[in-house]
């Protein structure tokens, strides 16, 4: 191509824009509709992560039960507990875990500031806060290991608590009582979504040091045991080698399916992921198709101009245009007008998913509008889009600029 | 120079067939100005399309300067019509949207001509068909006139050794049309050759010479 073509084309381009812009408002609504098709799509699958996230990443909760089969002459229907001294039994025993963490909760009166509030109490250790995303909000802690060595009476509470007990103001340092012991507040928890819970959700829980929370509950037994693997795939063999090991040490079947019980959120987790994977996809063939009709549209279009421009066409050729001068020119347009479109739908596409983020989340009621209000934007849906619709739009421009190359001059010219 | 050695030009269509030009051979030496003409029908202009490159023959041979016209390529054909013939169409065939300057270059932008030598053979030709002030005038801001002249600047725009008008004062009022073919007789008189299709014989009378066809053969 000399370098003048392209300055002619684009001259002849600016004279035509007007009859192009019903292809570039097509291609801007494709990418608009796709790119927002997709990033709801992502949005929702990265905020069923995040809610699911909201209980814990990659955790296995064990709890006891009671036994269904006989063991070594001892009766079925035994009572299985878990007890403070299992955690460093299993911790000692089982490489593969990374954390543990025992938990023992129960209702009790939390009074502050005047005010008095029933609200599941639980003793636990620093690990528990790793593991179950307890994240502080600025200013404050979660429990640490100091805490239990030196026997603090100190409490960590959801932001809900806070609110119930101290209004808006600052909890962290003041002082909450339970069951007459006075403890200090040395934390909030950060407001999360959160779509898995046990006693309702964090936000309404007070977390206190293991050994502080014993004098408020003379039970022996734990509720459960929290535990996180060293590696996710690991969380299958560490549920057989706790009902081995408990087993041996409590006296029953490891086979007995009701002697322990097990949350396992990283099998929970899966299933869960593979449904909003599914939904990702899902919409990405809508996406795909709408694509596909899209270029259609566009290839039509395309034809529609070329035909519209046949005696023009015929005339260039006449007075010495190449195929490829017309290919060129009836291809770089549609490029030209891609590109335009496209951008633009990009822009737009980005601008309302930042908007549509700015809509805060009610995470007291968490909702529908949790999962919708925070479509994701990302590289990889932008790329893939990009590939799918250039080739799409290749094709679509191609096929036109070569039938148009083809024209017969004389025909083209008699055209009207 | 031009030569046709029985040129034949069939159209088909479906099982239908129509002979155009039946066996027409004629020589049209360089310089000369020749009329066609003839009855609707008689096949002038798919003469005339045939020698502007613009057809092939179904059968015959056509020499342009002594080279073999048949066989050349599509592309190669488009770079004979840039280079060695000038159109000037009855209806002006001239871009709807582009200024009457862009005309006049867009031979030159198909020849890849660079912009200097573009500048100044655009004004050379604007002014010689008296129309340089009109040069940002779209062909619908002008008259039929104007529009043939713009088109006559266009069709020596490469500076061609042949014009071929069909019908070149068709569609345009007698001033205009003596206009035309004034400045056609001035290039004529310049030294190139001129191919004019015309069923007007006052016009044809202008040419050196008259080729009259019927049925698709030459009869004088």
């Amino acid at each position: 191509m000399n370098a003048t073509l392209p300055r002619f084309f684009w001259s002849e381009y600016r004279k035509r824009r007007k009859k192009a812009s019903l292809i570039t408002f097509a291609l801007f609504w494709g990418t608009l509709s796709v790119l927002l098709l997709m990033a709801f799509g992502q949005g929702m699958s990265t905020q069923f992560h995040v809610a699911f996230s909201g209980l814990g990443e990659t955790l296995i909760m064990v709890y006891g039960g009671q036994t269904s089969l006989e063991f070594e002459g001892l009766p079925k229907g035994r009572p299985v507990s878990l007890y403070p001294e299992d955690v460093d039994f299993l911790k000692e025993r089982i490489p593969e875990i990374l954390r543990i963490a025992p938990e023992s909760y129960n209702y009790l009166q939390v009074s502050a500031n005047g005010k008095e509030i029933n609200r599941t109490v639980h003793g636990t250790t620093a690990e528990f806060g790793l593991m179950r995303t307890q994240v502080p909000q600025l200013g404050g802690r979660f429990l640490n290991a100091d805490d239990e060595a030196k026997g603090r009476k100190v409490a960590f509470i959801g932001w809900k608590v806070a609110a119930d007990l101290f209004g808006g103001a600052d909890a962290v340092g003041r002082e909450i009582v339970i069951n007459r012991i006075p403890f200090t507040v040395v934390g909030v928890l950060q407001k999360k979504i959160q779509d898995s819970m046990y006693n309702g959700p964090d936000a309404d829980q007070v977390y206190l040091p293991f050994h502080a929370y014993e004098q408020l509950d003379n039970r022996r037994r734990i509720n459960q045991i929290h535990i996180q693997p060293r590696d996710e795939a690991h969380s299958k063999l560490i549920e057989a080698r706790i009902r081995t090991l408990l087993g041996r040490k409590d006296r029953f079947d490891e086979a007995d399916r009701y002697a322990l019980s097990f949350w396992n959120t990283i099998e929970d987790g899966k299933q869960g992921m593979a449904i909003f994977k599914g939904i990702e996809i899902f919409l990405a063939i809508i996406g795909v198709l709408t694509l596909l009709i899209g270029a259609v549209g566009v290839t039509n279009l395309m034809y529609a101009v070329a035909k519209e421009r046949t005696k023009e066409i015929g005339v260039k050729l006449a007075i010495g245009a190449r195929r490829r001068v017309i290919v060129q020119q009836f291809f770089l347009e549609t490029m030209f007008v891609f590109a335009k479109g496209t951008f633009w739908g990009l822009v737009t596409a980005f601008n309302v998913v930042s908007l549509i983020r700015l809509v805060p989340i009610n995470y007291d009621s968490f909702g529908i509008e949790a999962y919708l209000l925070r479509p994701v934007f990302s590289l990889r849906i932008f790329v893939a889009y990009m590939i799918v619709l250039g080739v799409l739009v290749f094709l679509s421009g191609i096929f036109p600029a070569l039938r148009a190359s083809r024209s017969n001059p004389i025909e083209s010219l008699r055209y009207e | 120079m031009i030569e046709l050695e029985g040129i034949t030009k069939v159209y088909r269509a479906g099982s239908q067939s129509l002979e155009a030009l039946r066996g027409i051979s004629l020589r049209i030496g360089a310089g000369e100005f020749v009329s066609i003409m003839g009855p609707s029908g008689s096949g002038k202009s798919t003469l005339m399309n045939i020698i502007g490159c613009l057809d092939t023959p179904t059968a015959g041979a056509y020499l342009l300067d002594s080279d073999a016209v048949a066989g050349l390529t599509f592309d190669q054909l488009a770079a004979v019509r840039n280079r060695k013939i000038g159109f000037v169409f009855q209806n002006f065939n001239l871009l709807p949207y582009a200024t009457a300057w862009e005309n006049v270059e867009l031979p030159m932008l198909f020849d890849g001509k660079g912009g200097r030598r573009r500048r100044e053979r655009v004004t050379e030709l604007l002014n010689a068909v008296g129309l340089y002030d009109w040069r940002e005038h779209r062909p619908s801001e002008l008259s039929g006139g104007q529009q043939q002249r713009i088109a006559l600047a266009r069709a020596l725009a490469n500076d061609p050794p042949i014009l071929l008008a069909d019908e070149p004062t068709g569609n345009l009022d007698s001033k205009s049309g003596e206009e035309i073919m004034a400045l056609l007789t001035d290039l004529w008189k310049e030294g190139r050759t001129i191919v004019m299709v015309t069923h007007n014989d006052h016009i044809a009378a202008c040419s050196g010479r008259i080729i009259r066809l019927f049925d698709g053969q030459v009869v004088q």
